[in-house]
């Protein structure tokens, strides 16, 4: 077993027309024994920006409080809100100074640019390579999963919300093929001038 | 000086405090996870008074597509481009990270950087990490001296060749080349032996798929065709999977509304009197 | 889908030699740079430039040659400049074994140092695999050196004119590449003399042939 999988978790993020999606499963476990079910995993790092980090557990926190940090001096130094894409650059950079000693985590970034509104999504692997489509990204356990039902569910310019029916439907009836992956899940929708994040009701099983 | 309130700035380079403890995971029989590769088929080749780069943009997470179109080709300076294939992390690092040294180089310099600068730079920088930073990469630019190009090893040795391919496809293209390349062949006959070299990369290597992505350099300029063609469209749905609205359960719903703050900035003229 | 190949550090699994004659050095390699089974260059240069009158014949590990090769030529441009004249041959070479012992843990690298200077006239040090450094008249390296060690030792003749010399290492690289599966290609030759270098190559096509053809 990997150690990316110890403790499980299933996690995407997509884009809408002016809206980005963000949901992940709410698991904690350790292997096959689940110890927790309201593991939050999803960060706000802004009013328009979110942080997937599924992976090691340990890591998802070690790394969330490192990269708040950073986050917060570079708001402090600028005078300035932090735009998705420096928080990936930041992101991916810290991740590749650990190149030879890895954190394992493989981070997604979904937001809205807080000048432009531009929808950004984006992931990347655990030394800090950047992946940024137009559609959709998935990370976590059930990415194999995730990826086959994003590539048959996902459509362009999806409004608010239908973009929260596809998201929700697309993590959870791929993480229903995960045994590590589940117990509930939250989405998060991003818009302009709202961002809505709902719990989910999932298989508990 | 580091406190738990204060954490210290971390210091340039790599950091190789996670080291130990990954080794102990390890040792508990928890194998390490696999990096992106970008599997990948890239070639050069020099045409008359040019060179032309070539790149598939698949990129992959052990048997996964990780990324349909991801970027290969990537900027050196402005008469300098450089493919990369092995741990896509690598190549995008360590090609930005010459990159801008190359531009203080410039700036410092009052010239246009040379193609060897930026090869020795490139394979001293490999070399200094024995192999470890699995970056293979095909160099090509055009300078005060003509047309260049290189072909870069992890370990940090390098070749000057007139056409060269690498990664999982270069067997592909390589054949390709050697039964057609000549020397001195006009723009469009060489753009279309490198879209037959990837096309080669593409179709008959599984590390390699998706598009073709081309770039030309002359003294005149760069030519960066990204996407120059769409090898794998893929089908259009004849039906629409989209979910009725109502159709997810929902707990529990929090509403986070946003102020929008619009500053108007009026902006002084400079008085230039 | 990573085969050896993608992986294997670059070496140049070679046929290398050096042999002196009356006014200097003939030099010669094959042309051939192999990562595990695939050959990643057909036309590589070994004989690389270190002075105007020393050159290098680099056979091992490709990338560790190559820094070799760059580091000497640095400090021997640096030396040459401090000097106001051409460094010694001798001195070249004691800058390779220095590299090459101290190193010697974590470098793969045998390296024929060959060259003309005003004192001693043309010479060949050989530095193999381990840094130390001997001095030769006629000196072979590389993988495909085994195969041609007895037709050296028979055909070398100290003082001979430059077209013997020339014909003596060429005939001698051929036989080595066409017994060694890791060298081959076209040959490179070089002449190093008072007068600098004159290089040729010889194509594969033209490579001697002996008695199977």
């Amino acid at each position: 077993m990997s150690i990316l999988t110890y403790n499980g978790g299933a996690m995407l993020a997509m884009k809408g027309d002016g809206c980005v999606s963000i949901a992940a499963d709410k698991r904690y476990g350790i292997q096959m024994q689940t110890v927790g079910t309201n593991f939050q995993k999803i960060f706000e790092m802004g009013p328009h920006l979110y942080v997937g980090l599924p992976g090691l557990a340990t890591d998802t926190q070690t790394v969330m409080e490192k990269i708040r940090f950073r986050k917060n001096l570079y708001e402090l130094r600028e005078n300035r809100k932090i735009s998705p894409k420096v928080m990936a650059s930041m992101l991916s950079n810290m991740l590749y100074e650990k190149r030879f000693g890895p954190f394992f985590v493989e981070p997604i970034v979904a937001g809205l640019d807080p000048v432009t509104y531009e929808p950004f999504i984006c992931n990347m692997d655990l030394i800090g390579c950047i992946n940024k489509p137009d559609e959709f990204v998935v990370g976590g356990t059930a990415s194999a999963q995730l990826y086959g039902m994003c590539e048959s569910v996902w459509e362009p310019n999806l409004g608010p919300d239908d973009l929260f029916e596809t998201t929700s439907q697309a993590l959870m009836n791929a993480f229903d093929r995960d045994a590590i992956s589940g117990w509930g899940a939250v989405v998060y929708i991003i818009e302009k001038d709202k961002v809505t994040i709902k719990d989910l009701k999932t298989r508990m099983d | 000086m580091t406190s738990i309130l204060c954490p210290e700035i971390p210091n340039a380079g790599f950091s190789f405090e996670n080291c130990k403890r990954n080794t102990l995971l390890q040792s508990k029989g928890l194998s390490l996870p696999k990096a992106t590769k970008t599997g990948t088929t890239i070639v050069g080749i020099q045409i008359k008074d040019g060179i032309v780069l070539g790149a598939d943009t698949r990129a992959t997470e052990d048997t996964t597509v990780a990324d349909k179109n991801c970027e290969k080709i990537h900027y050196i300076a402005p008469n300098i481009y450089c493919c990369g294939a092995g741990t896509a992390a690598d190549t995008e690092m360590s090609t930005q990270m010459i990159s801008s040294q190359l531009a203080l180089h410039s700036l410092y310099t009052n010239r246009q950087v040379r193609v060897c600068t930026a090869n020795m730079m490139l394979k001293q920088y490999l070399f200094r990490y024995q192999g470890y930073i699995g970056a293979a990469l095909i160099l090509g630019g055009v300078d005060s001296t003509g047309p260049h190009l290189y072909q870069i090893y992890p370990h940090g040795s390098t070749d000057k060749l007139p056409f060269t391919t690498m990664g999982s496809g270069s067997l592909a293209a390589m054949a390709v080349f050697e039964s057609r390349w000549k020397p001195d062949m006009e723009e469009t006959e060489g753009i279309q032996l490198v879209r037959d070299a990837i096309a080669a990369g593409i179709f008959n290597d599984l590390g390699s798929g998706s598009n073709v992505d081309i770039c030309v350099i002359r003294k005149s300029g760069v030519d960066y065709k990204r996407t120059y063609e769409e090898a794998n469209k893929k089908g259009t749905r004849q039906n629409s999977y989209r979910y009725p609205r109502g159709a997810t359960a929902v707990l529990s719903t929090k509403i986070q509304n946003i102020e929008i703050e619009t500053t108007v900035q009026h902006i002084e003229p400079m008085d230039t009197a | 889908m990573d085969s050896d190949w993608m992986n294997a550090p670059h070496s140049t699994g070679t046929s290398i030699m050096a042999a002196e004659f009356n006014g200097g050095v003939v030099i010669g390699a094959d042309t051939r740079t192999t990562t595990g089974a695939y050959i990643a260059n057909r036309v590589t240069d070994k004989l690389t430039k270190v002075t105007d009158h020393i050159y290098c014949c680099r056979s091992g590990s490709a990338a560790d040659t190559q820094a070799i090769a760059d580091i000497v030529s640095y400090h021997l441009g640096f030396h040459g400049m401090e000097l106001g004249e051409e460094p010694l041959v001798e001195t070249s070479a004691a800058v390779f074994q220095e590299l090459c012992y101290n190193y010697r843990d974590s470098l793969m690298a045998g390296i024929l140092v060959a060259g003309w200077d005003k004192r001693k006239g043309g010479q060949i040090y050989s530095i193999p695999i381990g840094g130390m450094c001997v001095r030769q008249n006629v000196s072979i390296g590389g993988s495909g050196s085994s195969y041609v060690y007895g037709y050296v030792d028979a055909n070398y003749k100290p003082g001979m004119s430059k077209e013997a010399c020339v014909d003596f290492v060429t005939k001698t690289l051929a036989l080595a590449m066409s017994r060694d599966g890791s060298s081959g290609g076209c040959i490179r030759i070089g002449v190093i003399t008072k007068d600098g270098i004159e290089r040729k190559v010889i194509l594969g096509s033209a490579v001697p042939k002996f008695y199977e053809d």
